[in-house]
């Protein structure tokens, strides 16, 4: 093939692509739909992965939980660990808990509920109960007697089908928490929280400086949380509290899981069962349009063959033109996904589990705009090969 | 006219269904001269288009050989026999063939395009080629703009752009009204009689057979009688 060969595919390709625009716009709608129709649900599914994993992340765990040895009941010197830790550059956030149980009642209503003692200032970096408090007001360091209840242990915030157990109470109201050390305090109710996880939304938030004057221990705590700049960089800042000295359990969030694990590894092979479901549905719509549209150019390849154009020619002119069908339709496709996606950032999907932002990984990307390119090329190629190897007389005149 | 530009000797094209045989020509054989405009004609189904079809190297006979300038075109490769049409033959058909994405212009000057000429020198040969033709004035026209008739001339024109040996036409007025007929066996005959344009010309009509300088009877696939 040489440099006027390809001049002629050129020119051919383009000629045919701008006499049939309504047949380049349908082939290019119907790749940019499979794309969209792949990619989405696979993104919703990914978005829905990953806020359960927030969820956790930023209710329970942090990036990183530090948590005592086997044989220790609590983290010794808590304040200190925390205070070198955020010294650490790009840490955002170091927050220590302590966690416990107490029996809340209210009215006639008694209730086992678990309880985080927090420092609240601390805690904004690392959890989003601080921007999750749908009623009332957040914890302040100086709140005494005061606390933050999720909507899950609020009667007014639960599913009337919703047989669990909970309180009728609102902002404003005291309720009486029994701990395990048979203290009793009442707490009135500053604000109540919904971070949309089923994990943290059961829980209430109180000052740490409560804890001590309950259990009459200070600077301890069940855990610390760090939390990163992004994911995936847990083992850099691991090694770096290890170089603090730190000698406690460091886990990843990963690693802390459990059930979310296996749930979301079923949703990830789901995903991609569904996605290959639908990458070969695209796969076979695409290529019966392409197939249907290049048959009847059978008569054009007879006659250019015909009148002396090169077979690898017109091959040449029918491949660029998939090429640029495919790529067409891959890039509305890739548009089209960017701007749903940059439409749900603004006003996320309202789940369940909370507010979920479809994710579109580079990963899944290639791999369907790959697909479907080829499968634009094998459906312009396989039947305009064949088109081009037939009879000239049959190509043109039919049979 | 002494020069032999296609000598078939015995040529068979048989077409198989299954067990069923059909022998569409039976051992034809046939000299033409350069410079001859000759006519097939015979009955529907009697075999006329099938051997413009194997002196045009549009389809491969079964047996026989057929030479065009010299050369055993039976038994080149498709390649070649596709580069051979390309430069040495042109084709005008009864439906006009013409490409619908491409203009006049465009239909005529593919094929010199093809051939690498460049792009001064083969808009101006195939625009030189419309004129001649009396398609001046519609050159930027595309086929469905144009009458049958304009069709057909503009297929003509890009028989002829290359200046082939040989120019192939296969009922090329069966589909045109009685002026655009006489038009277009006019401008063969003319064609013919200045350049010395060899023309191979299947046709139904009788009268257009009689422009032609020799008819070639064709009947169940064998020649029947010939007459110049």
């Amino acid at each position: 093939m040489n440099k006027n060969d390809l001049k002629v595919i050129s020119f051919l390709a383009y000629k045919n692509i701008s006499k049939s625009k309504a047949t380049f716009f349908v082939i290019v709608a119907v790749m940019a739909m499979s794309f969209l129709s792949i990619t989405f649900f696979a993104a919703i599914i990914d978005g829905l992965g990953y806020e359960f994993e927030e969820g956790m992340i930023r209710g329970l765990t942090g990036h990183l939980m530090i948590e005592p040895s086997a044989d220790s009941r609590y983290l010794e010197n808590a304040d200190s660990m925390v205070g070198k830790i955020k010294k650490i550059p790009e840490v955002v956030g170091v927050s220590k808990r302590v966690e416990a149980s107490a029996v809340a009642t209210h009215k006639t209503i008694q209730l086992g509920v678990p309880i985080f003692f927090v420092n609240p200032d601390d805690e904004r970096q690392v959890s989003r109960f601080s921007e999750s408090v749908v009623l009332g007001d957040y914890l302040s360091r100086k709140d005494n007697a005061e606390l933050i209840i999720g909507t899950d242990l609020v009667e007014a915030y639960t599913r009337e089908d919703d047989a669990k157990k909970s309180l009728d109470v609102t902002v404003g109201d005291t309720i009486q928490l029994s701990f395990s050390n048979g203290m009793v305090k009442e707490y009135k109710i500053k604000g109540i929280f919904k971070t949309g996880s089923q994990f943290s939304d059961n829980n209430i938030l109180i000052n740490y400086d409560d804890y001590e004057d309950i259990f009459h221990e200070s600077d301890v705590a069940s855990a610390i949380l760090v939390a990163l700049p992004s994911r995936g960089r847990e083992e850099e800042f691991t090694r770096k509290i290890i170089d603090l000295g730190v000698t406690d359990q460091i886990n990843p969030w990963q690693s802390k899981m459990g059930k979310v694990k296996q749930f979301i590894g079923s949703l990830q092979i789901t995903n991609t069962i569904t996605g290959v479901v639908g990458l070969f549905t695209a796969f076979a719509t695409i290529y019966i349009i392409i197939f249907i549209n290049v048959t009847n150019k059978r008569k054009q390849i007879g006659i250019l063959k015909a009148v002396g154009i090169k077979k690898e020619i017109i091959l040449g002119s029918y491949v660029l033109q998939s090429l640029i069908y495919g790529v067409a339709g891959v890039v509305i496709g890739i548009i089209a996904m960017q701007g749903l996606i940059a439409l749900l950032t603004v006003y996320p999907l309202s789940m369940p589990i909370g507010n979920v932002v479809p994710i579109l990984t580079t990963n899944r990307l290639v791999t369907t705009a790959i697909t479907l390119i080829l499968a634009s090329i094998v459906a312009w190629f396989f039947p305009s090969k064949k088109a081009a190897n037939d009879n000239i007389l049959e190509a043109i005149f039919g049979g | 006219m002494n020069k032999v530009i296609i000598s078939a000797k015995k040529v068979e094209r048989i077409y198989s269904n299954g067990i069923v045989r059909t022998y569409a020509l039976k051992d034809v054989s046939v000299d033409i001269q350069q410079g001859e405009f000759v006519a097939i004609m015979g009955p529907s189904g009697s075999g006329k288009s099938t051997l413009l079809h194997q002196l045009g190297l549009l389809d491969n006979p079964t047996n026989g050989s057929i030479l065009i300038d010299g050369e055993d075109v039976v038994q080149l490769s498709d390649d070649t026999r596709t580069r051979f049409r390309l430069e040495k033959l042109g084709y005008v058909f009864q439906s006009y063939n013409l490409i619908p994405e491409l203009t006049a212009l465009e239909n005529v000057y593919i094929t010199p395009m093809a051939r690498g000429m460049p792009e001064e020198e083969y808009t101006a040969k195939a625009k030189e080629m419309l004129t001649k033709v009396g398609l001046g004035d519609r050159m930027d026209h595309y086929p469905s703009e144009l009458s049958g008739g304009q069709q057909q001339r503009v297929s003509i024109a890009r028989a002829l752009v290359n200046k082939p040996k040989i120019l192939f036409a296969d009922e090329p007025t069966a589909n045109l009204d009685s002026d655009s007929s006489a038009d277009t066996i006019r401008l063969f005959r003319q064609l013919n009689k200045e350049i010395g344009q060899t023309i191979v010309m299947v046709t139904h009509e009788e009268n257009e057979g009689k422009q032609a300088d020799r008819i070639i009877w064709i009947k169940d696939g064998i020649i029947d009688k010939a007459k110049k």
